[in-house]
């Protein structure tokens, strides 16, 4: 994850609070959360290696399918979850956003900007974007439900779901001018605070 | 690697879960490594049913100790660097207070007369052992099957005294179908006319065939269906290696060799005590819940399933990691594939090693 990204969510992390990041990867982001916000973190992570280098770092993890798996928290009381650049790769991502926010007060979500433009000049000239932030090709992505940022954001609007705080961020991981002014264009991922409302 | 085995002998005895005193008892004790100057490096073994305190290396028998792929010299469990204690159960057969051993207060055989013990009776004489060794935390203590609801339990009754633990292909509490399982193997041993009641020792006999063909249906409860069709598929036993004219397949074979070799060494009474305990055990069974009694736990802990494992399968180790998050509990859980079934725990396989050896180093 980009350091930007991750110091923007350590921001938002109120500090003592109980978390869960769905699809945790290594466990770099929940470490950092442990050490620096005094979290009580647990990740949920499906690939072995990635798992074992959480357990090195002496961060929780569970081995879990995030699509049959998100109803297992529901008495777990989480003040937050988090979900980076995983939704997009989830059967039903509006199932699994009404569940985050059923078992945590809030939850943070990044996601790739489909409207990007190189995108869309991919969609053009008629192939599937493939960009450096997407660079897998159609027949081997696990993106399997790729959107713009202004369908996340009217899927939070049809879900009552409020958006607290955004933030975007452009090409190289840079928080670009263009991206805050025009993100569903400029951004090549969006950065959620969300709760229910 | 350092191996010592020792006796202890505890003269104040014991006062067991269902009320009845051991006025003495004695443990079988092994132990491998060294235990540093501030004792804080010591790791507990907790045995299956049918284990002992022979964990690791070669006994002077020459047999090869139950978790030697995991335990030793720059293992899972490296000996370099822990002090690892392994003792045989109260009930057992291999030296500790059970029922082939002499009642100090009767000096006659226990026999049947040995009471029946459970997990927390376990931990509460390993904890009577750690007193004695002078460990006060011990570092990670570990089991797989009935050893790790030891484990989890030491963590209930003894939150002070454990640092890490590891719950491998155990559960919370033994399921209906291995209350059934086991009941099945009991009542093998209690029919075998050799059985005499339990009280066979002292009429010169031994239940031998009972126990064999307990061991032989929970050898195929320890196997997954995979593993036998890779290891033995329908293959036929070649006539020169049969162990009994009775064999066709290989597997039967197996099964035969594996359960005449057990009934030699394991004792029918202990069979019966050993899989009492672990059908009695279940963490929720006073009024409390699964999470509430697991409320006190201050070690991290790591549970481990095998998905080849249909005897204590992982969602019974998902179920106490949920209660432990539930509880804000540090804790972890692993699926691997683990071929060989239940007994997958025993053998060294590179992510089970690494994940071990990673959780107790990190």
């Amino acid at each position: 994850m980009a350091i930007e990204i991750s110091k923007v969510i350590q921001d938002w992390v109120p500090r003592g609070s109980k978390i869960v990041d769905f699809g945790c990867g290594d466990g770099t982001l929940l470490k950092k959360l442990m050490d620096e916000k005094d979290v009580q973190g647990y990740g949920v992570e499906i690939n072995d290696k990635k798992i074992l280098s959480c357990i090195e770092k002496n961060v929780p993890v569970i081995k879990l399918d995030i699509d049959l798996g998100l109803h297992d928290f529901e008495f777990s009381n989480f003040d937050m979850s988090i979900m980076a650049r995983s939704i997009q790769c989830l059967r039903n991502p509006n199932i699994a956003l009404e569940k985050m926010l059923s078992l945590s007060k809030t939850c943070v979500v990044t996601l790739p900007n489909l409207g990007y433009w190189r995108c869309r000049i991919n969609l053009a000239v008629g192939k599937m974007p493939v960009t450096p932030d997407l660079p897998s090709s159609w027949y081997e992505t696990e993106n399997i439900h790729l959107c713009t940022i202004r369908d996340f954001e009217n899927l939070c609007e049809e879900q009552s779901i409020t958006i607290k705080e955004k933030f975007f961020i452009g090409p190289k991981n840079k928080k670009g001018i263009m991206s805050s002014i025009n993100p569903n264009f400029f951004a090549t991922e969006g950065v959620y605070l969300l709760e229910k409302k | 690697m350092k191996i010592e085995t020792n006796i202890f002998d505890f003269d104040e005895g014991i006062l067991l879960e269902n009320g009845i005193k051991l006025s003495s008892f004695k443990l079988m004790v092994e132990t491998y490594g060294e235990l540093n100057e501030s004792k804080s490096n010591g790791v507990l073994l907790c045995h299956a049913f049918s284990g002992n305190h022979h964990a690791a290396g070669k006994n002077a028998d020459g047999l090869v100790g139950w978790w030697d792929q995991l335990v030793g010299p720059d293992k899972a469990i490296d000996t370099n660097k822990f002090f690892v204690v392994c003792c045989n159960n109260l009930g057992g057969c291999s030296g500790s207070s059970g029922p082939t051993e002499i009642n100090p207060l009767s000096d006659e055989i226990y026999g049947n007369n040995f009471p029946q013990v459970s997990v927390e009776d376990w931990v509460n004489s390993q904890k009577m052992l750690s007193d004695r060794l002078g460990i006060s935390k011990w570092h990670f203590i570990v089991g797989g099957s009935l050893g790790g609801m030891q484990a989890l339990q030491w963590a209930i009754s003894y939150p002070d005294s454990v640092n890490r633990a590891g719950i491998l292909a155990a559960a919370a509490r033994s399921s209906t179908q291995n209350i059934a399982m086991n009941e099945v193997a009991r009542e093998s041993i209690r029919k075998d006319p050799n059985f005499c009641n339990g009280d066979y020792i002292k009429n010169n006999k031994r239940p031998k065939d009972g126990i064999k063909a307990a061991r032989m249906l929970g050898h195929i409860t320890y196997l997954s269906e995979k593993h036998m069709d890779l290891r033995f598929g329908r293959k036929y036993q070649e006539e020169g290696s049969k162990v009994s004219g009775n064999v066709d397949f290989e597997v039967e074979n197996y099964l035969q060799y594996k359960g005449e070799k057990f009934s030699e060494s394991f004792d029918a009474n202990s069979y019966i005590i050993m899989t009492k305990a672990m059908d009695g055990y279940d963490i929720a069974a006073d009024s409390k819940t699964l999470e509430e009694n697991m409320a006190n736990i201050k070690a991290s802990l790591l549970i481990i399933g095998f998905n080849s494992d249909w005897l204590y399968p992982p969602a019974r180790g998902k179920e106490i990691q949920i209660a432990a998050i539930n509880q804000n509990i540090k804790s972890s859980y692993i699926v691997l594939d683990g071929e060989q079934g239940h007994d997958s725990f025993l053998f060294h396989s590179e992510k089970y090693s690494k994940a071990i050896k990673k959780f107790i180093e990190s």
